[in-house]
């Protein structure tokens, strides 16, 4: 410590701020004028962070009253190995954004019928996912399995010729169908949205028997309705859409659909 | 002291390291990354593909639109770089119908073929429209049919496929 007058002993007392009043007032403006002075105290109080933060969650080993050199060496075993710990998950962790967010989210209503709602422009997409993905519930853990044996499909119908829903209601039918005869456990989610709403509203749709008569074939098929759309229906032609019952709705279909495929859900347009 | 800060500092390093290496599980399927791949390749070039294309129609001029974009797609990633698929069903089939009786279609479908690409056709749909696939079709052995066309995309896309409906 060459020519300081201030033991190591005082330093650490200095940084850990175990002084009194008196002592610091003394020290300060000699430590933040001598150089060397300031390092090893800049030194220490990165030490005790270092050792704070590894010490964090750890409750107190109970060696605490062994003799000096045990503790010491202890200590920076401990230290190192805590470091270790919160390295790799530091490290995983920073991996981790760029994995998708596999949280399922519930298809209900993700806002009451009432609320008006812009259609949302295409810009505002990418972050949507993130904001509604929140963890919810037992499925959660669930999605997070590598690849499971669950097929997930989503069925998206945009169009609304009476032509186009009834060959769109036979490929989900078949698809159900062929996911039961085969023993393929599966969910099966038709996202409806733009002309294709057609098929769920119960004052136009062509096929209302064949849409209720599914649902209640499966109970891992879902007719989900975006609201976007409700909503525009609405602004723009005055018209309220009724849906057929067991039909849910969601804010947008276009999110859901990256939602789901960020879920790892295969896409198909029907 | 000194001791403690470095070994505590490079055990932190060492970890950090060690952390970032592990790749985390697969991937999903249907999400190709798409923020880092491109950083890597040069410009104009892109790394391996695997590509499911969805084929549900039957007009002529769609078709012929769609078997270009197929043709682009090799000549931009290069067939060695190219696993692609076209899975018809529906009336999507009558694409390998057309090859049957059109020249133009069937040279196409060959010219495709010969670079690796696989037709692949729906058994669901063979059946509900009594179509005889030896007689009625261009080209289809039975390794080319596939239980459900749309079961089939799904389960390419848990494989890596990305989806594209031209």
């Amino acid at each position: 410590m060459k020519d300081n007058q201030f033991s190591q002993e005082f330093l650490n007392a200095f940084v850990d701020d175990q002084l009194t009043a008196e002592e610091k007032s003394r020290a300060y403006p000699q430590i933040s004028q001598d150089e060397s002075l300031n390092r090893a105290v800049c030194e220490l109080r990165k030490t005790r962070d270092l050792v704070q933060l590894a010490y964090r969650d750890v409750p107190t080993p109970p060696s605490r009253g062994l003799p000096q050199p045990r503790t010491g060496l202890l200590g920076l075993s401990l230290a190192a190995g805590i470091a270790l710990g919160i390295g790799i998950s530091l490290g995983w962790f920073l991996h981790e954004p760029k994995m998708p967010t596999v949280t399922t989210v519930a298809h209900q209503p993700l806002r009451p019928a009432g609320v008006s709602v812009v259609a949302a422009p295409a810009g505002a997409l990418p972050s949507a996912p993130r904001e509604v993905a929140t963890p919810v519930t037992a499925g959660a853990t669930q999605a997070v399995a590598p690849m499971s044996q669950t097929a997930k499909v989503l069925m998206h119908l945009s169009q609304g010729e009476t032509s186009r829903l009834d060959q769109a209601l036979t490929e989900i039918e078949q698809l159900v169908q062929y996911y039961r005869t085969s023993g393929q456990t599966a969910r099966v989610e038709v996202v409806i949205n733009s002309e294709g709403l057609n098929l769920v509203r119960s004052d136009v749709s062509p096929f209302p028997e064949r849409v209720q008569r599914l649902q209640r074939e499966y109970d891992n098929l879902a007719f989900v309705a975006c609201q976007n759309t409700i909503d525009r229906l609405k602004r723009e032609k005055g018209i309220t859409a009724q849906l057929l019952p067991g039909v849910s709705v969601i804010d947008s279909g276009v999110v859901q659909l990256m939602r789901r495929q960020h879920q790892g859900w295969s896409y198909i347009q029907v | 002291m000194r001791k403690t800060i470095s070994i505590t500092l490079m055990s932190l390093i060492a970890a950090l390291a060690l952390g970032c290496k592990q790749e985390p599980a697969p991937k999903p399927a249907a999400h190709p990354a798409k923020t880092e791949s491109g950083a890597k390749s040069e410009p104009g070039t892109y790394e391996k593909q695997k590509v499911v294309y969805h084929i549900n129609y039957n007009d002529e001029k769609e078709l012929k639109g769609a078997m270009r974009n197929v043709q682009n797609h090799i000549n931009a990633v290069g067939k060695e770089n190219l696993d692609l698929k076209v899975v018809m069903h529906g009336n999507g089939v009558d694409l390998l119908k057309q090859a049957n009786d059109n020249p133009d279609m069937q040279s196409t479908v060959i010219n495709l073929k010969k670079q690796g690409i696989g037709f692949q056709v729906c058994a669901n749909t063979l059946k509900g429209k009594k179509i005889n696939y030896k007689n009625d079709l261009f080209d289809v052995s039975e390794s080319d049919i596939v239980p459900s066309g749309v079961a089939e995309i799904a389960a390419l896309q848990q494989k890596g496929y990305s989806y594209v409906k031209p």
